[in-house]
């Protein structure tokens, strides 16, 4: 384990907590101060008592015992307090560094992450990060600081019990040292068990009327059973590799308190020291046990710590291949209004290993352009490479070879969210957030002023207003996890409400009303009028129908373009595909 | 359309787990390793009495307050024999202990996915909760983390108890005044930790539901990570998070502070305690009848027993968090009773589990028809649903559901197949009254393909097989009906890619087709399909119908086709057409006699027109 790693993420996430953490140490250093004196102060009292001494002095000393012990209690309380402050400000900020970053990671990691698994590692392992942030360093150097003072005070008693005790602690810091390196794996690989036991779960239960209707539910358990069981053997053989360690080293301190009570009783036989003093030795090593403990577990927590640092570090690492180019100063990029689009000998492969195409081209030189205002209609079967050309378009990814361009700027010139801002999608697949309506069709952006009025607008030209009105809450009202209770029809409309408000100068159009009956659709056509109304379009759809309103035809054949042109021409020209296309694609329909 | 009101669970609700049957539940699931793992624990704390005892004949007999009976290295090489013994006994306790929690840990988190896949895929409205997946592994793993292992607690709380009552009376033997000085102050703090029970537990479920929004939040955004990207919302959707994160922060740490507060509380009393004991101490010392002896003894007890009241107050609190848990739990089984989240099925620790057995068809599968009577189901609290609705699906018949959006197409399949709970109406198999749809509707008998089908993160093969022996299926057949082949052929690994999560390394189309071979490797009596085609284009579609039309044919004209559809060619298709609006049959019969007789048919058949007006031509 990369040092850095830890330091990096240290001084990222407690730095701006600088004070706090001030706060703490003092907090924490002056408990440790307390801690040390509460044995000083018994000794006094034995000795004293036994030289049968004053008792005003005697009252002191016990009076300054509580008050020590009640100041250990307050300390230890405000430093709870402040731990837990530091812990949660900081694991929330890396939670939210994390969720912006695998977000923004490119479509490809998201296609081989199981949200479940992403859940385990975003907010799982930061969780496993909470003590190591709160407590860690602190703790580290006030149990340091607790072992130094005790082993200074015994120097000062006696040397002898002193060198022993420092090659003790020597040697069981070395011991913990070298096992710990050895448990770390064990615990990455514990928590490996749990991501992907998680990632199953997750999955099953998105799919769970699948399997059912598979009869595939005792299948479903029975790999259930086969990941517990793994997850099971996994965790215990870290515990007990844990518990091994933490074993160990209580033998060592059995042993170092055993010498204790031997060296201190020795010393008052001979008459070397006070019977306070000997209980005082006898006092210290056996408090020593309670910071080597602590060092104990900072350093099991650091195992489990190191296991999710590492998976941490490892999906910060992950850079996208998509790079958001700087924000040019100045006027943006892409004007006002309609854009144009040109794709210049567009060529693309999936670069993810075994993906659906299979290492072919899922596009080979597609050229075409849009003028501004004018709707491009895209046809091909399934797997032709509609689906990959609009993820171009949104620069989910970037082409291989070849370039697109959006009123005549590269889209790899152009900052993500200005391109993002100004391209608007309609697909099948309507993801829906168990959030308020109101966020479900904002995605969450902060609400301007007048968004209201924008969104009742919206809301009204798809024919939902009435609907959203009668809601309990109206636009705040919640809608259930993955959009329960609407119909995919609503589900479908909310998914145009969305680009209405987000009033793109490019719409493309993924098969976005395959799912609805027809007279369903034909309500949806006036809205698909008004949000074509002054803007570039991209229809992609499987059924001819629904490019009608196309002024041109692209259709796509495994990855390239095998017809381009205005679609009255083509429909008009019999020797064309499209042509050719409109009547045996309606011969098939109506055969 | 329901609006989610159900995402805020109450703790009160339906009948509750108790608690201590809940722990019994779990220590009779493995009263071998609990027992044993108890022996240890409790040999562990009790033996904890023993050093002290040992530390006061030391500081006796070199005080001389008492005649050395034995040689001082004797007795600490005694104290070190103590203490290793207590190493072994934690030990045993830890492997055991583990093991027990873990595979409790394990039988829970069975049973709450079995209760979840079973509740989730059938009868999706009947009270089973409304929970994203996220929540729901965010409960399956700390809440059962926080649960399973209660039991191992009990012994540890009879083996600290057991050492501090047995400590207290060595103690009160030497000296009762002072023993009762220190020790009635510790009464008091337990008073304050009953006072603070209730609060505990309120707060600790709030905390909970807390971490519950967040990782819910965060697997419905992570399965939709390509629609966030799109929407230029990774920012928003991440502020989202981080205020998601702080209300669960601020949760947490409300309880966390409790729980802090009311620890300190009991150490204070603690620590006054051992003041009182040195201002009366000196006295007796004086007197003789303490002994320097009696005083190390009495501080090195007091350093145990005196956590005991704020051991008890966290084991209380502890207590009161477990039912918070349960709860949690609990409602993950609904609406299957409580029980069925501690019921002993068996869960695998050393060996694997056995494979499931492979579905066999009976003759009393095979599909002679297919009644249905009155079918009625309306959505709570709406007029929306379905009313009445009857139909006959004869072995080999292809059979089209149709209607407009909202008219009931979807939910008329979804009653049948027991997804959503019939109110009236019967359904009859062969004459034979089907009493639970949702158990009876599953291959051999039928298998179904939903709107919007999923695939998992495996492989391909895997995704079609879902646990079919390959020896035992057809798996090219399946494809080739499918229409899936040419699309394995391109794939680099074939069968064997992986397509990620949920399916998203294939196109939406090849999802469809995949869940059509997983359908067709089954061989069912009766295929059911809610709006297959939506993703395939009408080369493809046409294909589709084509071959599972042939295969059927082969199979000697066996199987039957039940198909939610507004297109043409399923229509043109059909051996009957049941039109559907606003949840009634508005008609039954052949297309041209629907079209002759219904003006809803109509609508819908031109609706769908296709362009330049070449379809009304052929038609």
């Amino acid at each position: 384990m990369n040092p850095n790693a830890y330091a990096r993420l240290l001084d990222r996430y407690l730095r701006p907590q600088l004070k706090r953490m001030l706060w703490l140490a003092l907090l924490l250093f002056t408990g440790i101060g307390l801690q040390l004196a509460s044995p000083r102060v018994i000794r006094y009292f034995l000795d004293t008592t036994q030289s049968n001494g004053s008792r005003p002095a005697l009252l002191w000393a016990a009076v300054l015992f509580i008050v020590f012990a009640l100041a250990q209690q307050l300390l230890g309380l405000g430093s709870a307090y402040l731990s837990l402050l530091v812990g949660w400000d900081a694991t929330n900020r890396l939670r939210y560094d994390l969720a912006l970053h695998c977000l923004r990671l490119d479509l490809g990691f998201h296609k081989t992450h199981t949200p479940g698994e992403l859940i385990e590692r975003l907010d799982g392992d930061v969780t496993a990060l909470a003590n190591f942030f709160s407590q860690f360093v602190l703790r580290i150097a006030g149990n340091g600081l607790l072992v130094l003072g005790i082993l200074a005070l015994l120097f000062l008693e006696d040397v002898r019990i002193g060198l022993g005790l420092a090659a003790y602690i020597a040697l069981t810091l070395a011991i913990l040292a070298a096992v710990q390196r050895l448990a770390a794996s064990r615990w990455a690989a514990a928590r490996q068990a749990s991501a992907g036991l998680y990632g199953y779960v997750e999955e099953r239960l998105s799919g769970a009327e699948d399997l059912r209707a598979a009869g595939a539910l005792p299948y479903a358990l029975y790999r259930l059973l086969l990941l517990l069981r793994a997850e099971l053997h996994e965790y215990r053989a870290a515990h007990t590799l844990s518990a091994a360690v933490f074993n160990f080293t209580n033998v060592l301190s059995v042993l170092g308190y055993a010498v204790g009570l031997g060296f201190g009783a020795y010393l008052y036989t001979r008459g070397e020291a006070s019977i306070g003093a000997a209980y005082m030795i006898v006092a210290y090593v056996g408090m020593l046990a309670s910071p080597l403990q602590a060092l104990r577990e900072q350093a099991r927590d650091l195992q489990q710590t190191a296991a999710s640092v590492e998976r941490i570090q490892a999906l910060f690492a992950l850079r996208p291949l998509v790079v958001d180019p700087p924000a040019p100063t100045g006027r943006p990029l892409l004007p006002a209004g309609p854009l144009s689009v040109g794709l210049d000998g567009v060529t693309f492969r999936y670069d993810d290993g075994d993906a659906a195409a299979g290492g072919a081209f899922a596009l080979e030189n597609v050229a075409c352009s849009i003028a501004p205002g004018r709707v491009l209609g895209v046809l091909g079967r399934t797997g032709s490479g509609k689906t990959t050309l609009t993820r171009l378009l949104f620069r989910l990814y970037d082409p291989t070879a070849g370039a697109i361009r959006l009123s005549g700027a590269d889209l790899r010139a152009v900052p993500l969210a200005e391109l993002r801002a100004r391209v608007g999608m309609v697909t099948q697949d309507v993801q829906l957030f168990q959030a308020t309506l109101c966020d479900n069709l904002t995605f969450f952006s902060p609400r301007p002023p007048g968004s209201q009025a924008d969104m009742e607008a919206a809301l009204q030209a798809l024919g939902l207003w009435d609907w959203a009105r009668s809601l309990p809450q109206g636009l705040d009202t919640p809608l259930g996890a993955g959009g329960q209770g609407l119909s995919a029809g609503e589900a479908q409309r909310l998914a145009f409400a969305r680009v209405f408000l987000k009033d793109p100068g490019l719409v493309i159009l993924d098969e976005a009303s395959s799912r609805l009956d027809p007279a369903s659709e034909a309500r949806l056509e006036r809205a698909v009028d008004q949000l074509l109304a002054g803007r570039t379009a991209i229809i992609i759809a499987h059924r001819l129908r629904t490019v009608q309103r196309a002024d041109d035809i692209l259709i796509l054949e495994e990855g390239r373009v095998v017809e381009y042109g205005p679609r009255l021409a083509l429909a008009a020209d019999p020797a064309s595909r499209f042509a050719h296309l409109l009547q045996t694609g309606l011969e098939v329909t109506l055969a | 359309m329901t609006p989610a009101a159900a995402s805020s669970p109450s703790p009160a609700g339906r009948a509750a787990l108790p608690t201590p049957y809940y722990n019994w539940r779990l220590v009779a699931f493995r009263p071998g390793l609990f027992v044993v793992h108890s022996v240890f624990a409790i040999l562990f704390f009790v033996f904890q009495v023993l050093p002290g005892l040992i530390e006061k004949q030391v500081f006796d007999s070199i005080t001389g307050a008492v005649p050395a009976q034995v040689n001082l290295w004797l007795l600490i090489a005694l104290y070190v024999g103590v203490e290793l013994a207590r190493l072994l006994s934690a030990v045993g306790a830890d492997w055991f202990g583990w093991t027990f929690r873990f595979a409790t840990g394990a039988m829970l988190r069975r049973n709450a996915v079995a209760s979840l896949l079973h509740w989730r895929g059938s009868r999706s409205g009947a009270g089973a909760p409304a929970l994203a997946p996220g929540e729901i592994v965010n409960r399956l793993r700390d809440d059962v983390n926080e649960t399973a292992d209660f039991p191992t607690w009990f012994p540890d709380l009879i083996g600290q108890v057991g050492a501090a009552i047995i400590a207290v009376a060595i103690m009160a033997s030497i000296n009762l005044s002072l023993t009762l000085v220190i020790f009635l102050p510790l009464l008091g703090t337990l008073l304050v930790t009953g006072l603070t029970w209730d609060r505990m537990r309120a707060y600790s479920y709030a905390s909970g539901q807390a971490a519950d929004a967040a990782t819910g939040f965060l697997g419905e955004v992570f399965g939709a990570a390509q629609a966030v990207k799109i929407a230029n919302a990774e920012a928003g959707v991440a502020a989202r998070f981080a205020h998601l994160n702080e209300a669960r922060r601020q949760a947490s740490a409300r309880y966390q502070m409790l729980r802090a507060l009311s620890d300190a509380i009991n150490a204070a009393t603690v620590t006054f305690g051992v003041g009182v004991l040195l201002l009366l101490a000196r006295q007796a010392i004086t007197a003789g009848t303490f002994t320097v002896g009696d005083f190390t003894l009495f501080i090195y007890y007091l350093g145990f027993t005196t956590h005991i009241p704020g051991y008890l107050g966290n084991f209380a609190g502890d207590y009161r968090a477990q039912a918070v848990s349960i709860e949690r739990l609990a409602e993950l089984v609904r609406p299957d009773p409580v029980t069925a989240l501690v019921a002993h099925h068996p869960v695998y620790v050393e060996q694997a589990p056995p494979r499931p057995a492979p579905i066999v068809k009976t003759p009393a599968d095979s599909l002679e028809v297919l009644e249905v009577d009155g079918l009625t189901y309306r959505y709570p609290g709406s007029e929306r649903g379905l009313h009445g609705v009857s139909l006959r699906v004869r072995r080999g018949e292809f059979v089209v559901i149709t209607g407009r959006i909202g008219s009931g197409k979807s939910t008329f399949v979804r009653v049948l197949l027991g997804l959503l709970r019939a109110q009236r109406g019967s359904v009859r198999w062969n004459g034979q009254l089907v009493t639970d749809p949702a158990e009876f509707f599953i291959p051999p008998r039928c298998a179904y393909t939903s709107q919007v089908p999923r695939l998992f993160s495996e492989t391909l093969r895997e995704n079609i097989l879902l646990g079919l022996p390959e020896d035992l299926a057809d798996l090219p057949g399946a494809l080739r009906a499918a229409v899936l082949e040419t699309d394995v052929a391109r794939l680099e690994r074939g069968l064997d890619t992986v397509v990620g999560p949920r399916g998203v390394r294939l196109s939406g189309g090849q999802a469809q087709r995949a869940a059509a071979a997983r359908m067709f490797v089954r061989e069912p009596e009766l295929f059911v399909f809610d709006d297959l085609s939506s993703a395939l284009d009408v080369d493809t579609e046409h294909q589709l119908w084509e071959r599972l039309d042939r295969r059927r044919q082969a199979a000697g004209a066996r199987g039957a086709c039940l198909v939610v559809s507004h297109r043409r060619p399923a229509l043109r298709r059909a051996d009957r057409i049941v039109l559907l609006k606003d949840g009634r049959m508005e008609g039954i019969g052949r297309l041209d006699d629907l079209l002759a007789a219904s003006a809803e048919m109509r609508a819908l058949w031109h609706a769908g027109e296709a362009p330049d007006g070449r379809d009304r031509q052929a038609g």
